[in-house]
């Protein structure tokens, strides 16, 4: 594979997720956008008979791409050459039976337990703060899938000391909270990947902590742009650049409008070094 | 049983005695044609304060012919279940039709936070699988159901929900109130004139909400002979004594995709969720719902044929859908 010399730091993020993707794992992802592009890289390239499911009751997939706007869910597409169709209630019973390893989120904000906020930005009380969508299927992922990767930008606001609402659980307050709030033992967050870094959480004391970052930033730039300071693992690796056969892929496949990983900032190779790049957009 | 900490949002009470005296009572147990047209389905089967569950919705096999019909109707006070649903809730506001919510998933943006902040929309937090629990219960005629879900979150303290010590193995777990809607309302892809119905590919909760409503309502793209039901009963959806009324409604789910039938129609799509996300729903109603009289003349006036038949042929997948 070749390292890419342009790219856009979601294509990055996306390049990132798809290789922590095990073939014999299986997977929950929300319904669009990055995680689902995340797997379906992983299954092109790194891990062919991955299994995935999404919330409507679909079963192992072959989806046929690309969809139309908003077509998530319930869309011939989207299911097409499942092994099996069922419903919510499908989905939901296989995650609280154990059967799904790990489930794969979008989020508004997340905290230092890993907490996920989908719900309001500001004041939840008084209805005066801004309204999201709810948490959709991420309460159930992030509650009874055994392992749960968050996927959100690197950005102070989007990583409070404290989500400003609880909409789906990460460690909630803390080692021991999950269980005492019933929700099945072993189970919780495991990784948040931004376009700039990657977490883990610390075993013992259930906070996030800081393992890898990407190679057009700095430990420093990162932290900048948190809200409190996460721990720090013993060494920080650095994430491998995007190859230009994952964007290949990810632009003539997956994401082939740019609508997902058209925002946010470009890099570029010069000189040798990653860093951010003065021309925004594909070429 | 100790109760660890419970939710304080308000919520439908669960009643399933008297949920088995309604279905004694009001529910026909032989072959009862039950065809009515939409105007005289939402017009018996929908009330003022109804509690209301539609299946899917406005862009994904929704009964969206029978949500605009409400809002041309002009019903009150609806309390909506808002699993999974992008932006039928956002129209029913509008449409001064719907106050309240439980919310699992419902259409993001402006309009949304809008409605709360005008004090026009009651929320009460859930989840998608935790609402679609909620309506298994009421399927089962149950009172409650226990999951190993939403216990920790700050939407459990706006639920019914309440968080107990299991009296059998003493640990904690999260019961739910069962469901029950007042009225549910359900697109197919094929129902016969008594009200049995098949529905093909994946749906959030078809058969719960059919079984869990008090008043049901189908819309079918097609209507098709009850021996066709007999020769392939394992594809039976829905049973004819769970429903009240069937619509004939092709294309019911449009500007939405009915899987194997048609696409969705993305431009359409496109201003609908524009305007929730401006924040202003009025010129979409204005357009789309009370200048037109019908779904038909919906079709006719606003759509016409030649796009229609563009959607059927977009839609090319046919492997699952009996086609």
């Amino acid at each position: 594979m070749t390292p890419a010399t342009h790219f856009a730091e979601r294509e990055h993020l996306i390049c990132a997720v798809s290789r922590v993707i095990e073939e014999e794992k299986s997977y929950w992802v929300g319904g669009g956008g990055e995680p689902l592009y995340s797997i379906l890289l992983a299954q092109r390239l790194y891990a062919s008979g991955v299994q995935y499911m999404t919330e409507d009751g679909v079963i192992a997939p072959q989806s046929m791409m690309p969809w139309d706007p908003l077509m998530t869910m319930v869309a011939s597409r989207a299911g097409y050459r499942a092994l099996q169709w069922g419903t919510m209630n499908t989905a939901g019973n296989f995650a609280q039976l154990g059967y799904v390893d790990v489930g794969i989120l979008n989020t508004l904000q997340v905290d230092r337990y890993g907490n996920i906020n989908s719900t309001v930005l500001g004041e939840y009380e008084g209805g005066q703060g801004r309204r999201f969508g709810g948490p959709g299927g991420a309460d159930t992922i992030a509650a009874q899938c055994w392992r749960t990767i968050l996927m959100t930008d690197q950005q102070k606001r989007k990583f409070p000391e404290r989500v400003d609402f609880v909409s789906s659980p990460g460690f909630l307050d803390g080692p021991g909270a999950r269980e005492a709030n019933g929700l099945p033992p072993g189970t919780g967050p495991w990784r948040v990947f931004t376009p700039w870094a990657m977490f883990g959480y610390e075993e013992q004391s259930c906070e996030l902590m800081l393992m890898a970052i990407s190679p057009f930033v700095t430990v420093d730039m990162v932290l900048a742009e948190m809200s409190f300071e996460p721990k720090i693992a013993p060494t920080i690796e650095t994430l491998d650049p995007p190859m230009e056969e994952e964007l290949e892929i990810i632009r003539t496949q997956l994401d082939t409008d740019g609508q997902t990983t058209g925002r946010g900032q470009w890099v570029e190779k010069r000189d040798g070094k990653y860093v951010f790049a003065e021309t925004q957009g594909r070429e | 049983m100790e109760i660890l900490a419970e939710g304080q949002g308000a919520y439908l009470p669960p009643d399933p005695d008297g949920f088995r005296a309604w279905v004694r009572d009001n529910k026909p147990r032989t072959l009862v044609p039950k065809m009515l047209n939409e105007h005289e389905a939402i017009e018996k089967f929908v009330s003022d304060g109804d509690y209301v569950a539609y299946d899917c919705n406005y862009f994904q096999r929704g009964p969206s012919s029978l949500i605009r019909e409400i809002i041309r109707q002009q019903k009150k006070d609806l309390w909506v279940c808002g699993k999974f649903t992008y932006v039928a809730l956002a129209l029913l506001v509008e449409g001064g039709c719907a106050t309240r919510a439980d919310i699992g998933f419902v259409g993001f943006g402006p309009w949304l936070s809008k409605a709360v902040a005008a004090g026009r929309l009651q929320t009460y937090e859930y989840s998608n699988v935790v609402m679609t629990y909620r309506l298994q219960a009421g399927a089962q005629g149950l009172p409650f159901i226990g999951v190993r879900s939403f216990g920790g979150t700050e939407g459990f303290p706006q639920s019914g929900a309440k968080l107990v010590t299991d009296p059998f193995s003493g640990k904690p777990v999260v019961l739910l109130p069962a469901l029950n809607p007042d009225v549910s309302i359900i697109h197919v892809h094929q129902a016969d004139v008594y009200g049995n119905a098949r529905v093909f590919g994946t749906g959030i909760s078809h058969v719960d909400c059919a079984l869990a409503s008090k008043k049901v309502i189908v819309s079918a793209e097609e209507i098709i002979e009850t021996d066709e039901f007999r020769r392939d009963p394992a594809r039976t959806s829905i049973p004819h004594f769970t429903v009240d009324a069937v619509v004939h409604a092709p294309f019911g789910a449009y500007p939405g995709t009915v899987q194997g039938r048609y696409a969705s129609d993305v431009q359409h799509v496109v201003e609908c969720f524009g305007g929730t996300m401006r924040g202003d729903l009025q010129p979409y109603l204005e357009k789309w719902v009370y200048s037109v009289d019908s779904h038909d003349e919906m079709l006719e006036k606003r759509v016409g044929w030649k796009k229609i038949q563009a959607l059927q042929r977009r839609e090319t997948i046919r492997e699952g859908y009996s086609i």
